[in-house]
């Protein structure tokens, strides 16, 4: 019976991570398709939303069966609570990868400036740590996430570096500010993905040593 | 506080103050959890005060099977222990070392020490009957004497010389209340304990065990035989017994001993392998063993 519970469990883990390939893959497309201004592949990405959302359903589902059918301990349990928590952060990245995909087919009609600098150089830091942190799901490691502190605290100045210098480009040209008030919320959205990969670290840390940290 | 730095420009600034407050917020609720879980992981480590049972170095022998391992562990007060294990490892055996029910059996040889609020069970001038007054036993299968309700309590406080009836009346009243047990027996108590249902006898057989006004009690699985609900009222009047007694039960349910106790021992092979606070063997156990056995990945 628990060899069932853990060959379920092993299945879940792979979902998850399949789920977390998902949720990168859209963020990471949407990002791209809005860096070259590429309407179609942003409207490809909004279809993605119903895959995540399955994912999200099932693996929910399916966590709660286990956990009333074997009522899990030890590793098994902080496990599964990890996998809980995990899928919603997952699907927020997700989804924020959708909202970002929404904003480039809004701008690049228009004859648009390019993204600002600044928001490919936080996007290279949001890859990283999502990466690293399904990495350090997958491995039960937590070496991965050691540098998570300092990597959020960058993407915050990023975030309001972005900002300000938005404002400027808004005030020297109010015909920019509908662009600009756009790229302010794309550097927002990558802040709440950095902020969601700290959350997760955060779970991840607990289903390896068993104690809560905090990260951001 | 970087963040203020940084947004410190004219326009940014009220949306600036108000993030500045919601992340104090956020610490203060931060702080909180991690004081919470500091306080926690504290606990782990404490000693225990003033345990009612110490045992120390000790040492079980049926014949050539060496039983019991140098087991060292102390019971607190007014707790719940659970002794977890596989079949086998030892978890009766040592129950039973703390009434002594091991006397009877001829092959039985032991070494170490058990103290009972700092007295040695085995020393040679230890009063036997005192000490298995003040320890009692509740077993796996029901087992009150074929006699009445009124009778089965009443017999160990008449063991004891006790015989105004007023007095036994006094007893019984009491010892079935806190047993929960007095609302559904009141009436019939001259009626055979053999009729009761098992969950009443198991009740039935926990107020026996509390006429004798005893300061711990041993129960080995007291809810093998029992159905969930006559389960759940026996785990629920387990819980309500702490406040006034010890409580050591062994059990094989996981979910049970997570459940109720305070501090879980998880024995293997005759050997006391971990002990700590239930909430942390169940959640994060130091032994790989012990992970191993709970999450069922044995063998």
């Amino acid at each position: 019976m628990t060899l069932e519970m853990h060959k379920d469990i092993k299945q879940l883990k792979n979902q998850v991570l399949s789920m977390g390939s998902l949720a990168l893959d859209m963020l990471e497309s949407s990002i791209n398709a809005l860096i070259s201004k590429d309407v179609d592949s942003a409207r490809k990405i909004e279809k993605k939303k119903e895959e995540l959302k399955n994912y999200d359903y099932k693996i929910e589902e399916k966590t709660l069966r286990l956990l009333y059918l074997f009522q899990p301990m030890a590793i098994d349990f902080r496990r599964i609570a990890t996998i809980l928590k995990m899928i919603t952060y997952l699907t927020r990245i997700g989804r924020y990868g959708k909202d970002i995909s929404k904003i480039t087919q809004e701008i690049a009609l228009k004859r648009s400036p390019d993204v600002p600098i600044n928001i490919i150089h936080m996007w290279e830091h949001i890859h990283y740590m999502i990466s690293k942190v399904l990495e350090a799901f997958d491995k039960s490691e937590i070496d991965q996430i050691k540098d998570f502190k300092e990597r959020d605290d960058e993407v915050d100045k990023f975030r309001w570096s972005i900002f300000r210098e938005c404002i400027t480009y808004m005030m020297e040209n109010p015909q920019s500010i509908t662009v600009y008030a756009h790229y302010i919320m794309v550097a927002r959205y990558l802040e709440r993905c950095g902020d969601h990969a700290c959350k997760m670290a955060e779970k991840i840390h607990y289903m390896v040593t068993g104690t809560h940290i905090e990260i951001s | 506080m970087k963040k203020k730095k940084i947004g410190d420009s004219d326009i940014s600034k009220s949306k600036d103050s108000q993030l500045i407050h919601d992340e104090n917020k956020k610490n203060d609720v931060n702080n909180m959890i991690s004081y919470e879980e500091k306080n926690r992981m504290n606990t782990n480590k404490e000693k225990i005060e003033l345990p009612v049972i110490e045992v120390k170095d000790f040492n079980l022998w049926y014949d050539e099977n060496y039983a019991l391992k140098n087991i060292n562990i102390s019971f607190p007060r007014n707790k719940i222990t659970a002794i977890i294990g596989p079949s086998g490892c030892g978890k009766s055996s040592l129950l039973r070392c703390f009434n002594r029910m091991n006397d009877v059996i001829d092959n039985c040889k032991i070494q170490g020490r058990v103290l009972f609020n700092g007295n040695d069970l085995y020393a040679k001038n230890a009063d036997i009957r005192l000490n298995r007054k003040k320890i009692g036993m509740i077993f796996q299968k029901p087992n009150p004497f074929p006699m009445s309700i009124y009778d089965n309590i009443t017999y160990g406080p008449k063991l004891h010389k006790i015989e105004d009836k007023k007095v036994l009346d006094e007893i019984i009243e009491r010892c079935l209340k806190k047993a929960v047990l007095w609302d559904e027996v009141s009436d019939r108590l001259e009626e055979t304990a053999m009729g009761l249902s098992g969950g009443q006898q198991q009740r039935l057989c926990i107020a026996r065990a509390l006429a004798v006004e005893p300061e711990i009690l041993l129960m080995d699985e007291p809810t093998a035989s029992l159905d969930p609900i006559a389960t759940q009222k026996i785990e629920e009047l387990i819980l309500e017994l702490k406040k006034n007694w010890t409580i050591i039960i062994v059990t094989h349910n996981m979910q049970q001993a997570a459940r109720i106790s305070d501090y879980t021992g998880f024995m293997y092979l005759g050997e006391l392998v971990e002990f700590g606070k239930t909430i942390q063997i169940f959640e994060k156990p130091e032994k790989k063993m012990t992970e191993n056995y709970i999450t069922g990945r044995f063998g």
